[in-house]
């Protein structure tokens, strides 16, 4: 009787020790370039822990944060820009507490709470002018989380809260009179991350700008179409420092106003809304595309005018198909922000400009330029990948990739 | 019984021309083109009022006015005087060189990257993950002056001490300078032998394809075009060294105590200058004079360093280096020890008498300080270097001085010592030069059509050779690395695009991993990254704007200055969006023919 031999025990397909020789040891030609690239990660680790942590000087970084934060925004009116900065955290916790636990909108709400928690344990510890400041906005955050929780009709009230907390944040900003609590507050002050901020809420006059000219340049009558397609090209093909230099030279000139009437931050707005708006409006024209013909065939078949047809069935679906691609947009738009120095505006990157040429910081020996710029980067990084993470999320979601 | 047909007039008749969808859609144009014609028409009086009220210049008739601006980087010849339609020719040159130079690096570095990203290494995939993830989300802003201000300017050497590295490249806070090849006034000899050499190719090129075309055969075509265009191109080269001469009309003067010289070229009774013309500078016998100094440098204290304008060893019969007045040093014991002989040294005192340089040394150690303020002397004899004038026609050598004899130190001594650092750069024509005259030869190199200019420091700056500058080098690394992460995320995507069973078809035709991948998987994803390429191209293009955080002085900051200069806005504006859209279209004409053939031809 023939035996079938035993067949020697398999290899393991699991585990750590298959895990590293499967990802960096697998083969001589992997092998070596493992070890290569170990040793110039561990080396270039080395040296920015040893920065950091030995040599940089992180003083001037410290005790300029005020100015990082809103520039020369007075520091007694400080609770204003946190007081709309908390509400703004309110309503997202809102539309965090309705939504599923772990929505996309709930996962960057908590991840902000993480960020303004964090900053409110620093405050309390080192910065009493802002002590008590932040953990208010921190409160306000958490609830506008359990008010939806508690109560989840409000979710019918917030595009409406939205829409007030956009005006009124501003006006509380600018402030009214010349005095007291709410005493106004002059345009040119505002700056540092406070300016970006308001700079990124561009994109938000921007959308209906967007699909406005989207819209029109899918038009069929020639005169809208070749107008729509001729701004959308001519902006999108020079760049955005460009269009803030010409915007702070010309805009007075076009709307025949006094220079000094229209603060360059106005200025700046308007190009960067108008800029944004010309990059919205390619990327809503690919959601149109992306909608069957049939869609908008059934839908004046069924009788619906072309309105209806746009407003109810086309545009839903192309929105839909093209949130990550704004999001995208979001995000470059965040990083172009920091163009607004040609306008002679101080923003966060502005200040950290400022910040390293101050008296105090040439005294550091090997200057603080370094030490500066790396902060600006983290915080900005922080911003914006959280966005990307958001986006890729969504991109999942919407199965964008798989269809 | 009559057969009624609905006619569609009779249908058109009926629908009045209020609700008619074709009147509407015409009226409707008509109304909006009326609205922003009556718009434009009312904001361009506001702008033509406003700027005839300001007297600012509203047509392009300022353009021929000198400009005035001083450009440090001109691809072209360009002075000061020059008008401002030049200064913005020179800005557009820039903006191309950092354009087209910035998207070849960055499609290197980009698909390096991508390919990384898809590694079967854990280590290697997540490198490129955090490099691709770190980079897009830091503004681009912030990347150029972290690179500029933060990287490039305080940590390389100085000018006055630069890195040489292998293959004549000299790296320092500056810039980078390399060897380089210039065409000279003989360049035309050359040309007919190029046109010639171009026909060639084209004819044996065609002929190579017909003949494999003919025998229906596979083979390469460019072994024969490129071998029969470089001999022919070689052939003419040499010729033209071979019978070097000097063109007339060609002039130079130098001024020995200066160091400097010009070349001009003499035609129509006007003399202009003359670029990159080799001349022979001799001096019999020099001297450089430099002190010693104490130098905060970036996050360290450099002692008692001296530096000369470089000198090679080669260049002279004799290099002595010695203290101004050895006794004195001698009486001190202080020592020079070289770490770049003849031109960069530190003054030392050989504490424990082993006659070497030994850490520490550099230093008093009673004062911590170090042994600045000592004179020193380099003494050279017989020095010949050949120079390759620049673009404009300039050549400078160290400021030698004539060497002191006995007798004129001694009617000096009543005179002040010259003072102040860097003695030697351009101060050395002192109070000696007056005692005794600087001998100095100097000849016109008869020339090819090619000059080799070799890349040097005689003052404190670069000369020869070819400058890449610390700012071009800077917006060119921020622009580079920052477009390669996204390019990097779209060739990936492009390899995820292939198929699957592409690979695994590959595979069961026997072809290994490498092959796989350079000749069945890139090819096909480089059809769906191309697209999205050129427009990160035209982003990186759009980007050098901010070439101003580097101080590079390309179109977009030209157009800034010279906007403040005349308050010419609306003019500029009008010229700053033709250039970007000429550009992109330029971009977009050539990639789309690529694209075009690159396309899988369908049925």
């Amino acid at each position: 009787m023939a035996m079938i031999p035993a067949r020697p025990a398999p290899v393991p397909t699991s585990g750590a020790a298959y895990w590293v020789k499967k990802n960096l040891f697998n083969g001589p030609f992997n092998t070596v370039l493992t070890i290569v690239a170990g040793v110039i990660v561990a080396w270039s680790l080395f040296n920015l822990a040893n920065f950091i942590f030995v040599e940089a000087s992180w003083g001037q970084v410290w005790k300029n944060m005020k100015l990082f934060a809103v520039y020369r925004y007075p520091a007694e009116h400080l609770w204003r820009p946190l007081l709309v900065a908390g509400t703004m955290l309110g309503l997202m916790g809102a539309m965090a507490g309705v939504g599923k636990p772990r929505s996309i909108i709930a996962n960057a709400y908590w991840s902000l709470m993480g960020f303004v928690a964090l900053v409110s344990v620093v405050a309390v510890i080192f910065w009493p002018s802002v002590r008590f400041l932040w953990p208010m906005a921190l409160l306000i955050g958490l609830a506008g989380f359990g008010v939806a929780k508690a109560f989840p009709q409000v979710v019918r009230g917030l595009s409406l809260a939205w829409g007030v907390w956009l005006v009124a944040g501003f006006l509380l900003l600018a402030g009214f009179g010349s005095g007291g609590a709410l005493g106004r507050v002059p345009i040119r002050d505002w700056g540092g991350f406070l300016l970006t901020l308001i700079l990124f809420t561009g994109i938000v006059p921007s959308f209906p700008i967007g699909i406005a000219l989207a819209l029109g340049r899918n038009s069929k009558l020639p005169a809208i179409k070749y107008f729509c397609i001729g701004f959308i090209e001519i902006v999108r093909g020079a760049p955005l420092i460009m269009w803030l230099f010409i915007a702070s030279l010309l805009l007075p000139l076009i709307l025949n106003v006094d220079a000094n009437s229209l603060p360059a931050i106005m200025r700046a707005y308007v190009a960067i809304t108008l800029f944004s708006a010309a990059y919205m409006a390619e990327n809503v024209r690919g959601g149109l595309q992306a909608v069957p013909r049939g869609q908008s065939e059934a839908a004046r078949a069924l009788g619906l005018s072309g309105w209806q047809t746009t407003q109810l069935i086309v545009l839903p679906q192309a929105l839909r198909a093209v949130i990550p691609a704004i999001v995208g947009q979001a995000i470059g738009l965040f990083k172009d922000t920091s163009l607004v120095f040609i306008v002679g505006l101080v923003d966060f990157f502005k200040v950290a400009d400022l910040v390293s040429v101050q008296p105090e910081s040439l005294l550091v020996t090997g200057g603080v330029k370094l030490e500066v710029f790396l902060f600006v980067a983290i915080i900005y990084f922080f911003f914006a990948y959280r966005m990307s993470i958001a986006s890729r999320q969504l991109e999942k979601q919407l199965g964008v990739g798989e269809r | 019984m009559t057969q009624r047909t609905p006619s569609s007039a009779a249908a058109e008749a009926a629908i009045p021309f209020w609700r008619n969808v074709k009147t509407i859609g015409i009226l409707a144009q008509l109304a909006f083109v009326i609205a922003i014609v009556a718009a434009i028409g009312v904001l361009v009086n506001n702008v033509v009022t406003a700027l005839a009220a300001a007297n600012l210049p509203a047509d392009f008739s300022f353009l021929r006015n000198p400009a005035g601006i001083p450009i440090a980087e001109r691809p072209i010849p360009y002075v000061v005087s020059d008008t401002y339609a030049r200064a913005l020719l020179i800005g557009f040159l820039n903006t191309l060189k950092v354009a087209l130079v910035g998207v070849v690096l960055a499609t290197v570095i980009g698909v390096l990257f991508g390919v990384m990203r898809l590694s079967a290494n854990w280590l290697i995939r997540t490198i490129a993950t955090v490099y691709i993830e770190l980079l897009r989300n830091i503004p681009l802003a912030v990347q150029i002056v972290f690179w500029f201000a933060a990287i490039l300017l305080p940590f390389p050497p100085r000018i006055s001490d630069p890195v040489a590295l292998p293959g004549g490249l000299l790296l320092s806070n500056v810039g980078l300078a390399f060897p380089a090849f210039y065409p000279t006034f003989r360049f035309g000899f050359w040309v007919p032998w190029l046109v010639a050499a171009l026909v060639l190719a084209i004819v044996t090129g065609v002929w190579r394809k017909r003949r494999l075309d003919k025998r229906d055969e596979v083979g390469a075509i460019w072994p024969y075009w490129v071998s029969s265009f470089v001999l022919v191109a070689a052939a003419g080269l040499a010729l033209s060294y071979m019978t070097r001469t000097v063109p007339a009309g060609l002039e130079f003067n130098y001024q020995a105590s200066s160091g400097r010289g010009t070349t001009t070229m003499v035609s129509d009774g006007e003399s202009r200058p003359a670029a990159f013309v080799p001349v022979r500078v001799g001096i019999t016998e020099g001297r450089l004079t430099t002190t010693s100094q104490n130098l905060v440098e970036s996050r360290q204290v450099v002692h008692g360093t001296f530096r000369f304008p470089l000198i090679n060893e080669n260049e002279a019969g004799t290099i002595v280096v010695d203290f101004a007045d050895p006794d004195d040093a001698a009486a001190r014991g202080l020592r020079l020890h070289f770490t770049n002989y003849p031109s960069v040294g530190t003054v030392y005192a050989d504490l424990n008498a082993n006659d070497e340089f030994d850490e520490g040394e550099e230093v008093d150690p009673a004062t911590g300080r170090g042994y600045g303020g000592v004179s020193i002397i380099m003494d050279v004899t017989d020095f010949a270097r050949v120079l390759v004038s620049d673009r404009d026609g300039q050549l400078r050598l160290p400021a030698f001085a004539a060497p002191v004899t006995e007798e004129a130190e001694a009617q000096e001594s009543a005179v002040p010592a010259a003072g102040g650092r860097f003695s030697a750069f351009g101060q050395a024509a002192t109070a000696t030069t007056a005692a005794a005259t600087l001998e100095a030869t100097s000849e016109l190199l008869p020339m090819g059509s090619l000059v080799f200019s070799r890349a040097y420091v005689p003052v404190s700056n670069y000369e020869g050779g070819m400058r890449f500058t610390v700012n071009y080098l800077a917006l060119l690394l921020a622009l580079v690395i920052y477009t390669s992460a996204f390019i990097a995320e779209i060739v990936r995507g492009g390899i995820l695009a292939v198929p699957k069973g592409q690979r695994e078809a590959a595979y069961a035709v026997g072809l290994s991993s490498y092959q796989t991948f350079t000749k069945i998987i890139f090819p096909q994803a480089m059809r769906v990254v191309l697209p999205p390429m050129i427009s990160q191209y035209l982003n990186l293009t759009k980007n050098s704007s901010l070439a101003t955080l580097a101080g590079y002085a390309e179109l977009f900051v030209i157009a800034q200055v010279i906007s403040n200069q005349t308050g010419a806005a609306i003019p500029i504006a009008l010229i700053l969006i033709g250039s970007y859209l000429a550009i992109s279209l330029a971009f977009s004409f050539v990639l789309n023919n690529v694209n075009a053939r690159l396309a899988l031809v369908e049925r």
